[in-house]
């Protein structure tokens, strides 16, 4: 059973490196670019979660992609009238899943990514992408890991977890926390920021770390995580995982008596956050790149991605927007989708007019300016609170 | 160590209120193992169904809930039951009836079908969005030698623990009752006696599910939160209760419960809580391997 389950695992391996040489080979003939047409359809991909519990804010990533794709196409597309064409894969959250969708958008020649949304997901499918000379821009996932390894094909639109644990630093000391519980969700992303964030907070000195510990995700009762933050006398609890834990936890932990503040980072960031806490998510903080609804002027966006998908856009709709136009505006700048030009086009974009404010690209690939804000829940949305400028 | 000693009975309760919803699922699986010895991994999504199905009724008749109470929330428990004991019956028909005489693996791998069929099924109807259950339990709280007992926890407790005893006595003092254990003592034995055996069969299945399917809108009235997996670790947890207190045996399967419960509460407090699933799965493989027949297993002995 062992052997024969090992043996399926090298076959895999093996269809990898076949359909990833395959690929290289084709980038190789076409001088170093993904395609080697030059007319047609510029095949986008993306891979979000559309299935597992993070599909909701998947689906939202999808819409957003898809209007800045449509927008594009209607103004006559980009490089001499070439349509764009967005090619979703699902990747669940799962790395597994993630690869298989990795390969799978290679071997229907994309020629970049803007997907990515769970870091654990997303990290295995960046040397898939990079050897097939696919540039990745990746919208959500922001763990450190991501950048580690270099790949110059890589670029995070997303503040990283280093530059969400100094926000939350930032505004430790601004209220005067003294003694803050770090709990994670065990995930590459959560546990990056939580260790990030200890790290910040001894070298800083000012306050201390009373607890720092995980939850594993998918059950509903935390009674042991709610008792250690009860016994560890913090005034700042900081939780680091995703909404459907976080909310859970903060309502089991208010019911439990717990009266100091309490902080979400990003992936709680989300209003479902309100309707699975109740009363009890009032007045959490949320360390996060703004919203749709906490960015001035985008009140048109909104309504326009309200009268496309009939649903409110979700966090990271808007990264994924401003993904799908930067891969255009890389495209335009390198006049052609040659991988080489394209990564340098990336990396002279100056100021590009995002969401999140200005964008340009440190030299490890990641943004120039984090924008993280806090932002604080009320009447079960969240809402601009500090700009930490 | 002193902060541990005086957390004792906070951790046992936690542990003890868990374990109740754990039981109330493995019964489900020990029923249904006792009887045709298929293990039917769909049990805990119907759990999960029993929890929208409450959801979608609360939600449709809203603001009148408050005016009910905790009458309201039990007649809607009791709806959910009977849909997710026929949604039970209609799986036992359509994915294990056919199957009856084939090899148990191939009946394992239609239960986890069917397993997948009902959480997908779920979540294209009601799509994969969380949900906010429409009332949540709220209360006061009481503490018992330092222990924080809230109100809606022992008012779960008891309906939990009647939904039990009344399962009980109807296996041991009814006729159906008497069919269920000769089947699972012999099923050819009881045919030829003229016991009727797929009635009975299905009738397991509609305890069974209606158990998990009161346990859904339990869970989803205390927690807040229900969504289309949330059957799934549950589900596990049950399946390791009902082995732990010896799979087959009903009080084995509340013991198991309850027991696996305070595993994992007490280990939690001692080795963290990111440890917790590796505890309670450490726990499994420990009864596999020195007594695979639980706590209160039946000796193998009597099946000849």
């Amino acid at each position: 059973m062992n052997s024969r389950k090992r043996t399926l695992g090298m076959l895999g391996v093996a269809t990898a490196v076949l359909l990833a040489t395959s690929a290289c080979s084709g980038g190789l003939l076409g001088g170093g670019g993904g395609d080697k047409t030059d007319s047609g359809p510029i095949i986008i991909g993306m891979i979000v979660p559309t299935s597992g519990s993070s599909a909701p804010t998947g689906a939202s990533m999808a819409n957003g992609a898809k209007m800045a794709v449509d927008e594009i196409n209607k103004a006559g597309g980009i490089l001499d009238g070439r349509k764009l064409e967005l090619q979703i894969a699902d990747g669940a959250c799962d790395a597994q899943q993630a690869v298989a969708s990795a390969n799978k958008l290679v071997s229907s020649g994309v020629v970049i990514s803007v997907g990515g949304y769970c870091s654990g997901a997303t990290l295995p499918t960046l040397p898939i992408f990079d050897k097939a000379g696919i540039p990745m821009i990746i919208p959500a996932a922001n763990s450190q890991d991501l950048v580690k390894e270099g790949l110059k094909s890589v670029f995070l639109i997303n503040g990283t977890g280093l530059q969400q644990s100094t926000a939350a630093l930032t505004f430790i000391k601004k209220q005067g926390y003294k003694a803050v519980a770090l709990v994670d969700d065990n995930t590459s992303y959560s546990v990056d920021i939580t260790t990030e964030t200890k790290k910040q907070i001894e070298a800083d000195g000012t306050s201390k770390v009373v607890l720092k510990t995980s939850v594993n995700a998918g059950e509903s009762d935390y009674s042991s995580a709610v008792r250690d933050i009860m016994g560890s006398g913090a005034d700042l609890l900081y939780w680091t995982g995703y909404y459907q834990e976080g909310g859970l936890i903060i309502d089991q932990l208010r019911k439990a008596g717990y009266t100091g503040d309490i902080m979400v980072a990003d992936g709680s960031a989300d209003p479902t956050l309100a309707t699975i806490a109740g009363p009890a998510a009032e007045g959490v903080y949320a360390t996060m790149t703004p919203t749709p609804n906490t960015i001035k002027g985008a009140e048109g966006w909104i309504a326009d991605y309200k009268a496309a998908f009939g649903d409110d856009p979700k966090p990271y709709s808007t990264q994924s927007y401003d993904a799908v136009r930067l891969a255009a505006a890389a495209f335009t700048a390198a006049g052609n989708t040659k991988t080489d030009d394209v990564i340098k086009a990336l990396e002279g974009i100056k100021d590009f007019d995002a969401f999140s404010g200005p964008l340009s690209f440190t030299p490890e690939h990641t943004l120039a300016n984090g924008g993280f804000v806090i932002l604080v829940m009320k009447d079960g949305d969240f809402q601009l609170f500090d700009n930490l400028q | 160590m002193a902060q541990f000693i005086s957390d004792i009975p906070q951790v046992f309760w936690d542990g003890l209120f868990v374990g109740s919803f754990y039981a109330l699922i493995a019964l489900g699986y020990s029923m249904v193992y006792g009887i045709i010895k298929l293990l039917n991994f769909a049990h805990g999504d119907i759990y999960m169904v029993g929890a929208f199905i409450g959801y979608t009724i609360l939600t449709a008749i809203g603001g009148t809930f408050h005016m009910l109470g905790l009458f309201a929330l039990i007649i809607v428990m009791m709806i959910s039951m009977l849909i997710t004991g026929v949604i039970g019956v209609v799986v036992e028909k359509l994915a294990y009836q056919p199957l009856r005489g084939a090899p148990r693996l191939a009946v394992l791998i239609t239960a986890v079908g069917a397993s997948f069929a009902l959480e997908y099924g779920v979540a294209a109807i009601a799509s994969p969005n969380p949900r906010g259950f429409p009332v949540r339990l709220d209360g006061d709280f009481v503490l018992v030698l330092g222990a924080r007992v809230t109100i809606p926890q022992i008012i779960l407790m008891l309906i939990a623990g009647a939904l039990m005893i009344a399962l009980d006595t109807y296996i041991r003092r009814t006729s159906t009752g008497r069919a269920m254990r000769a089947i699972s003592l012999d099923m050819k034995g009881s045919l030829l006696m003229g016991v009727k055996v797929n009635a009975v069969i299905s009738r397991t299945f509609f305890i069974g599910s209606a158990l998990a399917g009161a346990a859904g809108v339990m869970a989803g009235a205390y927690y807040g939160k229900i969504d289309f997996l949330m059957g799934f670790i549950i589900g596990l947890k049950a399946f390791t209760a009902a082995v732990i207190g010896g799979i087959g045996n009903i009080r084995g399967a509340m013991l198991g419960g309850l027991v696996l419960g305070l595993v994992e509460s007490f280990g939690s407090e001692l080795v963290g809580g990111q440890w917790r699933d590796a505890f309670a799965f450490a726990v499994l493989i420990l009864f596999l391997t020195l007594r695979p027949t639980g706590i209160l297993g039946e000796r193998v002995t009597e099946r000849v």
